[in-house]
């Protein structure tokens, strides 16, 4: 067994790393550019870096995770594979059918999105199974053999098997997939019962073939990655997060890149859920913001909220991740002034170039960040501990522009930029609290990202939140999460039945199917201590839309069925003011979460002395705050604050990663391990939110 | 202009659309029948105390104008001191009750702030059947409203919270499917309450007085920023027209448009347009506004917030008695598939004066509805479908395929859904290859779905526009290819089905095919791109 952990969070323009020696706390952090044209090898040479550096040998190395961007960024940029389509007589294009909707309302200069797998390579085969998984026409095999050849000679470098209601019984895919490995062995190849054994044909479909196409790109990543990592003389076999919050094998992920979607923020998430543990806080929100994105989720009781769909590229891709809700807008977003005279913030970014004015690259669009610096929240002269130049001039130049075209002074624009930025996080944070039923004033605001420090307190005051959580290195917490991360594997499969004690019999079997595939996978883990949680979805028959309720174990009797029941009248009611105690209760989904946990790192062992805060004072200086306007306010050097110390506020806290602002009434304790605790005072919009 | 803070304006309609989506959220969550479920056929709407729209979270933009006549119809008929906290409206008549055909169900309730009502937030959903003489309450072949199901004013379905029972005991017997409709009703009073406690929030926070002057203040910026949008077009009138199906098989009715582009305001005129049918393809009053409204959106500024502010542009002028201005007793049931149709002579006249964006003819969806008993569970369903045609080439673009045009946007039923709920199962559904308009930019292909019937007693009811006239091609594009409903093709016993039809049987074994029509092509077909010219031949899209 090792004795340092190593997590990797690849970023857009950085890539954060940390090692943690686990006997003695100690943690040791570097930074690298994340390279594009190979964005393995900069993750290589950095992981080198950071153990030579710290005089920490290769082979001390025992639990390696990487947090990747590589699916996202694929899709983004078109860079996934051109993939085929096996599917049923009569249904090629359920890929581009959708759902029927154009892409927007009303702009039609948005095209329906490119599916991975274009027209010409999409082919049908006979064969038909139905809605109950009985087979109404064999599978034609020939046809698959005839598409086999045809796909070759369009040279696509994956192929998707889907057939209609291959969730209820997977054999036709089986065997289709039997005869493709056969007659084309190298290519890369998956179903769409593997990729997600449920109802809803094109969801599926997309799915499966999302996932296909990602597998070449993905799979020789991660060949370098593993291979590299071999070389540098680390002998544990690394880890990848996923979407879900667990990291798992690199082989998993190759069978299933499209697990990987939210591999990086996820490490943000879990970062939180560790402190939440060892602070004792269960109930969080996470508010990640960034320079050009900002990424929320909610965790209650320790338990990071999850979802079931995402859109990705334009296609709906059904996999369990942590429900992160990320929008378009951070410190690097433009300020501009629409045509009937209102103003608006994003979703444009000056991204790192030019970035912002006040950087001095040549960007003289307004950000959010030259709002910052006009109003005296960001420092005016240097960022990053001194090592980069402010601009506040240029700053102020580009938000004058902005309050020529308001008719106001700069100071009321730039203040007009921070109050819409700050209700867009607002939105963002409802998304993922009251819209699911959540009231986010019993919630702990954890504010990380280079940006959100500065904005957290306002968003908190807009919710009516009263606690804001600023960890020691916000910049660096998705890198610290990644080594939180179990070993994760969900697992899930459709069974359209009646809650009722005639299904018992198919609901066991389909249990019984997933504890197979659940252990299938383990084996592929190498993992034996293993936790198993099962849940079922549930609806009254006839609406759309499930509940999960969980489950007592993987078999259901006729009294834990009832009981199961009796809690989905009650869920149905607490979610949405109503129950139907005459209308039969139907299961969709049976679900089955793996879990093997794993030790966690020790926290880093803060040298916090205890003083008077006014030893760490930089400067006075002139801030602006919604309600209050300029104040003259103490700045604080963060490294630098004692232990237990109290700081009320207004004050504004600088570090080398971010700075945190501390309005009018709030008061700040900085604890012995250096986290800040902001209390923020009780105000009007405190009042009833959810 | 008043002079309120552009911040604070932007801040309150923000959170208004937020609380609009939340409302949308609950609804389709909680709903029962697969039209709101599935296939979202359903908005929800802030009102502010005159009736005005101020947020609306939009899935069918049809009910743009649905929502805006029924906070209208309660204030004519209702003083305020007759309303009472919780009380929440039902109405669906498009004569008196705000809407543009019975099937949508408006829900609206006022939102309180002590005694006084500050707001209304209201939903529309689409119910499955409401009555009348075909199942599904939506048939061309209907002469007659009465024909088409209940007609409701506005009554109150909720008395102080509780259900009105004299009410929904007459709404539930009217309907084929009354257990659906009292699982939606419930859902639709779930969202109102969730719009409620979220405007009471703002509300709260920044004070009756504030609230309302930033809501005001809100929608004068909305109509500045979209009369800047029509400021952009030359001044002028410019005409247009086309054509729906008439009273008998083959025959047509004219709609008619004289628009003319002024300052800061548009005039659409359809005087000139012919009598009303004694069909359901009547477009109301309101359906008539929802189509103006949106085509008038998606061509000037598709960013535009979709409230009462730039309705205040927007003209309207259709004689009594026309198919655009019908009176009662006039059906109205498939407005959605004539109001394509209207959206395109609308279309057709915006692009005359904007043609670096003008959009050819539309391919309108196709409406059926299948009831009969499923054999295995023994009970009586109605299945409620609309199979989407194709959009339009632009000046610049080719048509999208296969998706809802214009005014109209619900989805599709999934076919793994369908099969498990209807005895029915679906042999192909794809893409209509070659119906796309040739041109510079080809036309969107219509769809084409076949159905295999697995029950004994099944009927269906038919509906549609574009089987006799085509979705014209603009600027030298060719038209698209028409629709058609298919009995048994390619089997013995072929033949085509007659493109509006009420219980038309369907014996088990058979199979109907529905093909939609699909929208025009732009430009002289043989300057289309070489490269894009081998693609349609490669993907077999031609």
């Amino acid at each position: 067994m090792g004795t340092v952990c190593v997590g990797i969070d690849t970023g857009g323009t950085f890539t954060d790393l940390v090692a943690v020696e686990i006997g003695r706390g100690r943690y040791h952090y570097h930074k690298v550019p994340t390279t594009t044209d190979d964005p393995a090898r900069g993750i290589l040479d950095g992981v080198a870096e950071l153990l030579d550096a710290n005089g920490l040998a290769r082979s001390d190395v025992g639990f390696l995770v990487l947090g990747t961007t590589l699916a996202t960024n694929a899709v983004l940029e078109g860079k996934w594979a051109r993939a085929g389509l096996i599917t049923t007589e009569g249904f090629r294009d359920v890929l581009e059918l959708a759902r029927q909707r154009r892409p927007h309302y009303f702009n039609l200069d948005i095209p329906k999105p490119m599916p991975p797998a274009p027209r010409d390579c999409r082919l049908e085969v006979g064969g038909r199974i139905a809605h109950d998984g009985s087979e109404v026409a064999p599978l034609a095999e020939d046809g698959v053999r005839r598409a086999v050849e045809v796909l070759k000679s369009k040279k696509v470098e994956a192929v998707a098997i889907c057939f209609l209601h291959a969730y209820a019984n997977a054999a036709h895919e089986q065997q289709a997939r039997a005869l493709v490995k056969k007659h084309w062995p190298e290519v890369y190849l998956c179903t769409s019962g593997e990729v997600l054994a449920e109802f809803r044909e094109f969801e599926r479909f997309a799915t499966a073939a999302v996932n296909a196409s990602l597998m070449p790109v993905m799979d020789s990543y991660l060949e370098r990655f593993e291979r590299g990592i071999e070389r540098l003389g680390i002998r544990r076999t690394p880890r990848v997060m996923q979407s879900n919050g667990g990291a798992v094998s690199p082989g998993a992920v190759r069978r299933l890149p499209v697990n990987t979607f939210f591999s990086g923020p996820a490490g943000g998430v879990i970062g939180s859920v560790g402190l939440g543990k060892q602070l004792r806080l269960p109930d969080l929100i996470t508010f990640d913001m960034g320079g050009t994105s900002t990424d929320v989720c909610l965790v209650r009781g320790g338990d990071p909220a999850k979802k079931s769909e995402r859109q990705i590229g334009g296609f709906p891709v059904r996999t369990r991740t942590l429900d992160i809700h990320t929008i378009g807008a951070g410190g690097g977003s433009i300020a501009w002034v629409d045509a009937g005279g209102l103003l608006k913030v994003g979703p444009q970014s000056a991204g790192a170039y030019p970035g912002p004015a006040a950087y001095g690259r040549g960007g003289t669009e307004p950000t959010v960040t030259d709002a910052n610096v006009v109003l005296g929240r960001l420092n005016p002269r240097t960022l990053l501990g001194g090592r980069m130049a402010v601009h506040p001039d240029r700053a102020r130049a580009a938000i004058a522009g902005l309050a020529g075209k308001l008719g106001v002074d700069a100071v009321k624009a730039a203040a007009g930029v921070i109050e819409i930025i700050n209700v867009n996080m607002m939105g963002a944070v409802r998304v993922i609290s009251v819209e699911q039923g959540e009231d986010p004033r019993e919630f702990t605001l954890v504010a990380f990202g280079g940006a959100g420090p500065l904005h957290a307190a306002d968003v908190a005051r807009n919710m009516g939140m009263r606690r804001v959580l600023v960890p020691p290195r916000p910049g660096l917490l998705s890198a610290i999460g990644l080594l939180h991360a179990d070993v994760r594997g969900d697992f899930s499969l459709t069974r359209l039945l009646r809650a009722e004690a005639a299904s018992l019999e198919a609901l066991n079997a389909g249990l019984d199917e997933l504890k197979q595939r659940a252990g299938a996978w383990l084996d592929g883990e190498g993992e034996t201590q293993v936790g198993h949680e099962w849940y079922a979805d549930l609806r009254y028959f006839g609406q759309n839309s499930e509940l999960i309720l969980a489950l007592n174990g993987g078999r259901l009797t006729g009294p834990a069925l009832a009981k199961l029941v009796e809690n989905f009248h009650r869920r149905h009611r607490t979610h949405y003011g109503y129950e139907m105690r005459g209308q039969p209760v139907e299961v969709v989904n049976v679900r089955l979460v793996v879990t093997a946990r794993r030790r966690t790192p020790p926290p880093e062992r803060a040298q916090l002395t205890r003083g008077d805060p006014r030893r760490a004072l930089l400067e006075k200086r002139r801030v602006w705050f919604s309600g209050d306007g300029f104040v003259t306010v103490p700045v604080y050097d963060r490294e630098r604050l004692p232990a237990d110390c109290r700081v009320a506020g207004p004050a504004v806290i600088e570090q080398m990663d971010t700075t945190t602002v501390v309005p009018p009434g709030a008061r700040v304790t900085n604890d012995r391990l250096g986290y800040l605790h902001m209390e923020l005072a009780r105000t009007a919009a405190s009042g009833r939110t959810a | 202009m008043r002079r309120v803070d552009p911040v604070k304006a932007e801040v309150v309609a923000r959170f208004l659309l937020a609380t609009a989506e939340e409302m949308g959220a609950t609804l389709m969550r909680t709903a029962f029948s697969p039209n709101i479920k599935e296939r979202a056929d359903c908005s929800t709407a802030i009102f502010d105390r005159a009736g005005q729209v101020i947020a609306l979270a939009q899935r069918v933009p049809i009910h743009l104008g649905s929502m805006v006549g029924a906070v209208d119809e309660i204030l004519k008929r209702y003083p305020e001191s007759e309303i009472r906290p919780g009380d929440m409206f039902i109405a669906n008549d498009p004569y008196n009750g705000g809407g543009t055909h019975l099937p949508d169900i408006n829900v609206i309730a006022p939102v309180f702030m002590g005694r006084r009502i500050v707001a209304y937030v209201a939903n529309i959903a689409h119910h499955a059947d409401v009555g009348g003489m075909v199942p599904g309450s939506e048939a061309a072949v209907c002469q007659s409203i009465y024909q088409e199901g209940i007609r409701i004013p506005p009554v109150r379905i909720l008395l102080r919270g509780k259900l009105n029972r004299d009410v929904s005991e007459v709404l539930l017997l009217n309907s084929r499917t009354p257990e659906e409709r009292s699982g939606d009703l419930q859902a639709q009073f779930a969202a109102n309450t969730v719009g409620t406690r979220g405007v009471l929030q703002l509300f709260r926070r920044y004070g009756v007085k504030e609230t309302e002057a930033n809501i005001a203040a809100y929608l004068d910026f909305t109509e500045r920023r979209f009369r800047a949008a029509i400021g952009r077009l030359p001044r002028g009138t410019f005409e247009a027209e086309d054509f729906l199906d008439g009273n008998t098989e083959g025959s047509v009715a004219r709609i008619g448009l004289r628009l003319t582009v002024g300052t800061g305001r548009l005039d659409f005129d359809f005087t000139g347009s012919d009598p009303q049918l004694l069909s359901a393809r009547n477009i109301p009053y309101r359906a008539l506004l929802a189509t103006i409204y949106t085509v008038a959106k998606t061509l000037l500024d598709p960013e535009v917030p979709a409230n009462a502010g730039y309705y205040r542009t927007l003209h309207v002028s259709a004689p009594p008695g026309s198919v655009v201005g019908p009176v009662p007793p006039a059906a109205i049931g498939c407005r959605s598939i004539s109001a394509s149709v209207l959206g395109d002579v609308i279309a057709q006249a915006l692009s005359q004066a904007m043609p670096d964006k003008a959009l050819a003819g539309c391919g309108p969806h196709h409406l059926y509805v299948l009831s009969g008993t499923d054999p295995r569970t023994g009970s009586y369903f109605v299945n409620y479908e609309t199979l989407a045609g194709g959009y339009g080439a632009r000046a610049g673009r080719d048509g999208v395929d296969g998706v809802r045009v214009h005014a109209s946007g619900s989805s599709n039923l999934p076919v793994e859904a369908l099969e498990h709920v209807y005895p029915f199962r679906i042999e192909r559904y794809a893409l209509r290859e070659g119906s796309g308009g040739a041109g510079r930019y080809r036309g969107g292909a219509g769809v084409i779905r076949d159905y295999r019937v697995l029950a004994d007693d099944i009927v269906v009811s038919l509906s549609s526009e574009r089987q006799h006239v085509a979705a014209k091609g603009m600027a030298g594009g060719k038209d698209g290819a028409t629709g058609a409903f298919v009995l048994n093709p390619g089997m013995p016993g072929e033949r085509r089905l007659q493109s509006a039809a009420a219980d038309v049987r369907l014996p088990r074994g058979s199979v109907l095919r529905i093909m939609t029509p699909a929208g025009g092509g732009y430009g002289p077909p043989e300057e289309r791109d070489r490269e894009a010219q081998e693609r349609d031949l490669s993907e077999g899209r031609v």
